[in-house]
């Protein structure tokens, strides 16, 4: 009973003792930025099969974040990321957002791989006012409507699936058809693409649908070919796109097909696919309108190999590098004295803003915070080169 | 459309099988489920990988070599998340090679992630598709198939006719009566890892040209080996491929007849179905009532 | 061997009760998230150690139990228009409903055909949430409203006053039935259901009870996870969530409830700590799950029963006497 008593004591004085010295109300300054650091927060997953749109597009922003420190950094200040691991779901996306947030107390947020997991955080960083550009995710969520202070320069899955119904219609196909996932990911593409299907007066000739792991189509190769599209869009990973290829060259089975920024490499799938010619008809979106071993970008390769030794340059480390252009832009026209409404506002007027890495200019207005609209069409002869097929650029 | 249907379904089940002749193997010798089994093989396959594409060795170089990586790290699961718990409950040897999983997992993701999503490794024949009558199939496919058959036939031997195979059998039937024959047990359940280590390098190496090779492909193979396993009756290892084999062309068959949508779901819903009929699994003996 | 001189589970609960009552008034929106996310997992962890470490059970299902709760919750709000008192408990019948209804063909299984068995159970929960568009939303998720609050309680603190008054109801009631009849039936089932058949113990209707009863907790739950997020959808149900799941119990201590708890609040914990550990958290998560389970046996709790004077733990799960390692010379 003493005891207890005792226990009971100490716990409120240990209570006392922390609302006492509980921190003061926040003081005027800018959080996340001294004299001589500003920094960045970026959130994603750091672990788990969405690393690729996590960890290593985070790559891509550091290695954009060391280049410019080494050249003096932004007006005077040196860029520090922090990375925040969101588990890839809405939970662990909001720990980390509000981690970022109120613990870390970043200047703005660079960041957002994971569909489900970016829109569940929106309320939390459009309430907070913090300045967000989005890397990795497309979720429609995040741009529509607009939110003051949050950004994308990656494709949108609306623009993207929009620009896979007008490729289809311009390259003449009449039947389309359509295999996805249907997780959140696939979800997030699946849903306006049927909805642009649908403005377009197209019904798909046949729906069918892969798991992210599935190491066989045939099920799924034969229902296509029995309704003899001349078009099929591809809402898939590189490994069951890869499994699906494969598996209608065994059935002669060649539409054109037509695939989206998950496949962004097409040099790489080739490799993946494994059966030759299999990919001859495969056009797919690059957001990133170089692939890795393009010469324009050796710079860059040389940048993510010095700082992560064991890491190639992909697609991936693309998206992040072409975001953290973007940020570094901003922050540099908003001048020494920087504030986050100074920030908001030059993202609201970056206007054909380039970058190494996007398939086209970076364009944001007030209203409209989609700042790329220009999907990059890419098509690899087999054993040959990349050509850019087409830009197609959707309202 | 049914034998092209059944015939991928089979490829599937001998990469099922593969993995879960591993799980059965370990159980049968030491009593636990290695949940690591799965990410076993992802190093292995990285460690073939590395060889063979990286550093431009010849295949059987390679193929050793993940045999060789497979065989270490069975080995070191042994010591560091079996041997430590003897005669703990269920529940804490699944957590501790959960744990190891995850370790391997991390490894894997931190080592070779970079590289790219997921990596192609070379068949063992040509990748172009040849015409066996009327069915057109990839060259690998044959080779997974014949190699697990290969594999489990070996297996078979090896339980039946090998002295240390006998021994694993005598372990897993009485550890006490084991002991007292002079059957070295903690040896036995070393070499069971091991083993079942090795195997997971050379289902690897077997499967990588077909399912590609990435961090998180370990895992899901696990499931379904798990499930194979223990759906045949988790003491058999006909049972373990008569499993593997069930799970694959159900699979198959509903994603060909029912639609794609079923084709992930429609083992467990089977698998769920049997269980209700026959708690021990297909072929599993029945049960001991320990009071 | 030197022994602290701890105050029992009992007193060390009240003091941590009292702490957490209060704290969350001074705490930043990050601290009161983690707070609120660790009272539903000592709820989750609570109801799974009733059915795995009390009644023996090898079940994995509650990850997809405590899907059902929130989809349940979630749905009742946005497509019934029912109020948030109504879904909460709407969420916990209908999870209990299909934890029972799990329970009967699960009677007649135990050890890995359970395990296998509820595995499939969880991962055909999954593909339901991903692909039932018409009720679920399907793979995208779906928002739920914040529901009405009073006006001098913040979004936040209103879901995280819920969340903690429901855990330590929870928590209390467990501790009490756990000494109860009931509580004494399902550990007789897990100790030997030969024997605890023979003493009169109902075989069916102790299961039963304990997969109803985790399956009720996994159910509120729900819906609290619905709650305090917002947002419902699939993945946060998967396999790695029952894995995490696993772990605290594990960690904390099979067969003790103040074990439950500790062992939520220490992955919570890691779960947290480790970000600084950055891309090797896998790593450090895998090693230190690793490294309890072989270093603790009996979790956190056996820990504190054998070292700590006054802490008594009264059905924890016991260890097989150890057989020697090789034959007598």
């Amino acid at each position: 009973m003493r005891q207890r008593l005792q226990l009971i004591t100490g716990a409120i004085l240990l209570m006392a003792g922390t609302i006492g010295t509980a921190p003061p109300a926040q003081a005027a300054d800018v959080p996340g930025v001294t004299d001589t650091e500003i920094t960045i927060g970026s959130f994603g997953p750091l672990a788990g099969p969405g690393y690729l749109y996590g960890r290593l597009a985070m790559n891509g922003v550091q290695a954009v974040f060391d280049t410019v420190n080494a050249a003096g950094g932004v007006n005077g200040r040196k860029l520090t990321l922090v990375r925040e691991d969101d588990r890839c779901e809405p939970a662990g996306a909001i720990a980390a957002v509000r981690k970022l947030i109120f613990d870390d107390k970043v200047f703005a947020i660079d960041g957002g791989g994971c569909s489900n997991a970016a829109a569940a955080v929106r309320a939390d960083v459009e309430q907070a006012g913090v300045p967000w550009i989005v890397f990795a995710a497309v979720h429609d969520a995040l741009t529509v409507p607009t939110a003051p202070n949050i950004f994308s320069p990656a494709l949108t899955a609306t623009i993207e699936s929009k620009a896979q119904v007008v490729f289809a219609q311009q390259q003449g196909a009449k039947r389309i058809a359509v295999i996805s996932m249907r997780d959140s990911w696939g979800r997030s593409r699946y849903d306006p693409l049927m909805a642009a299907l649908k403005t377009a007066g197209i019904t798909p000739v046949a729906d069918e649908e892969m798991s992210p792991d599935a190491n066989d189509a045939t099920a799924q190769v034969l229902h296509l070919k029995a309704a003899n599209p001349d078009a099929v869009i591809v809402i898939l990973y590189p490994k069951p796109a890869a499994v699906f290829l494969r598996d209608a060259a065994k059935f002669a089975f060649k539409p054109m097909t037509i695939g989206q920024s998950g496949i962004g490499d097409p040099a790489a799938f080739e490799e993946q696919v494994g059966v030759p010619g299999a990919t001859a008809n495969f056009n797919t979106i690059a957001m990133v309108k170089v692939t890795p071993d393009d010469p324009a970008v050796a710079h860059w390769r040389d940048a993510v190999t010095k700082l992560y030794p064991n890491d190639r340059l992909s697609t991936f480390n693309m998206f992040g590098i072409g975001s953290a252009e973007v940020l570094v832009e901003a922050l540099r026209r908003s001048g020494r004295d920087l504030t986050r409404e100074k920030f908001i506002a030059e993202m609201n007027h970056l206007t054909k803003f380039e970058t190494d890495v996007y398939g086209g200019p970076i364009t944001c207005t007030p209203t409209d915070h989609r700042c790329n609209k220009s999907p990059v069409w890419l098509k690899k002869d087999p054993g040959g080169a990349i050509h850019v097929v087409a830009i197609t650029t959707v309202d | 459309m049914l034998a092209y249907l059944v015939l991928a379904g089979l490829t599937n089940s001998a990469i099922y099988a593969l993995v879960g002749i591993g799980i059965v193997l370990i159980f049968k010798a030491t009593g636990t489920i290695n949940f690591a089994q799965g990410d076993v093989l992802m190093v292995a396959g990285y460690v073939a990988y590395m060889l063979h594409v990286a550093l431009h060795l010849s295949y059987p170089v390679a193929v050793l070599g993940a045999l060789a990586a497979g065989f270490a790290i069975g080995m070191l699961s042994e010591r560091l998340a079996f041997r430590p718990l003897k005669s703990a409950d269920t529940i804490s040897l699944v957590l501790a090679t959960v744990g190891l999983s995850f370790i391997l997992k991390g490894f894997g993701r931190l080592i070779w992630g970079g590289l790219g999503d997921y990596l192609s490794f070379p068949s063992l024949v040509t990748d172009t598709p040849i015409m066996m009558g009327d069915i057109i199939i990839i060259p690998q496919q044959l080779v997974v198939i014949g190699g697990a058959t290969l594999v489990i036939a070996c297996f078979a031997v090896f339980f039946k006719f090998t002295p240390l195979g006998r021994m694993m059998q005598a372990t897993a039937d009485n550890r006490r009566a084991a002991l007292l024959v002079g059957i070295r047990v903690d040896r036995v359940h070393l070499m069971a890892f091991a083993v079942g280590g090795a195997l997971a390098g050379a289902a690897a190496v077997l499967m990588a040209p077909i399912t590609l090779l990435y961090p998180d492909i370990g895992f899901p193979l696990f499931i379904k080996g798990f499930a194979a396993a223990v759906f045949g009756g988790l003491n058999s290892l006909p049972g373990t491929l008569l499993g593997a084999v069930a799970i694959g062309l159900i699979e198959s068959l509903a994603g060909g007849y029912l639609g794609s949508g079923f084709l992930d779901v429609s083992a467990f819903l089977v698998i769920m179905a049997v269980l209700l009929v026959r708690p021990r699994g297909l072929l599993g003996s029945a049960a001991l009532r320990r009071a | 061997m030197k022994r602290l001189h701890l105050p029992g589970p009992a007193s060390c609960g009240a003091a941590v009760l009292v702490l957490f009552a209060v704290l969350p008034l001074v705490a930043n929106p990050y601290f009161l998230f983690i707070g609120n996310q660790l009272c539903i997992y000592v709820i989750l962890s609570v109801g799974l150690n009733l059915l795995v470490g009390y009644a023996g059970q090898l079940a994995f299902a509650q990850a997809a139990l405590f899907g059902i709760g929130a989809y349940a919750a979630g749905l009742a709000q946005v497509r019934l228009g029912l109020p948030l008192i109504v879904a909460i408990p709407g969420g916990l019948v209908v999870a209990t409903v299909i934890g029972l209804a799990m329970a009967l063909p699960a009677l007649r299984l135990s050890g890995h055909y359970l395990a296998l068995a509820t595995l499939a159970f969880a991962q055909f929960t999954n593909w339901v949430f991903q692909h039932w568009d018409s009720v679920t939303f399907g793979g995208g998720g779906f928002r739920v409203p914040p529901p009405p609050r009073p006006a001098f309680l913040s979004a936040g603190l209103q879901s995280y006053y819920i969340a903690f008054v429901c855990a330590a109801l929870v928590t209390l009631a467990a501790s009490r039935l756990v000494c109860s009849r009931i509580g004494r039936a399902m550990i007789a089932v897990r100790d030997g259901e030969v024997a605890a058949e023979s003493l009169g113990v109902h075989l069916l209707g102790t299961k039963s009870i304990a997969f109803g009863l985790s399956a009720a907790c996994a159910g509120i739950a729900g819906g609290l996870q619905t709650l305090m997020l917002g947002f419902v959808s699939p993945e946060s149900f998967d396999l790695t969530q029952m894995v995490l799941q696993q772990a605290m119990i594990v960690v904390g201590g099979l067969g003790s409830i103040a074990g439950s708890v500790i062992g939520a609040a220490v992955l919570m914990g890691l779960q947290e700590g480790l970000r600084a550990f950055q891309s090797a958290q896998e790593i450090a998560f895998g090693g230190l799950l690793l490294g309890v389970v072989v270093l603790a046996p009996g979790g956190i709790a056996g820990f504190m029963a054998r070292r700590a004077a006054g802490w008594r733990e009264q059905y924890l799960w016991g260890r097989k006497p150890p057989l020697p390692a090789n034959p007598a010379p």
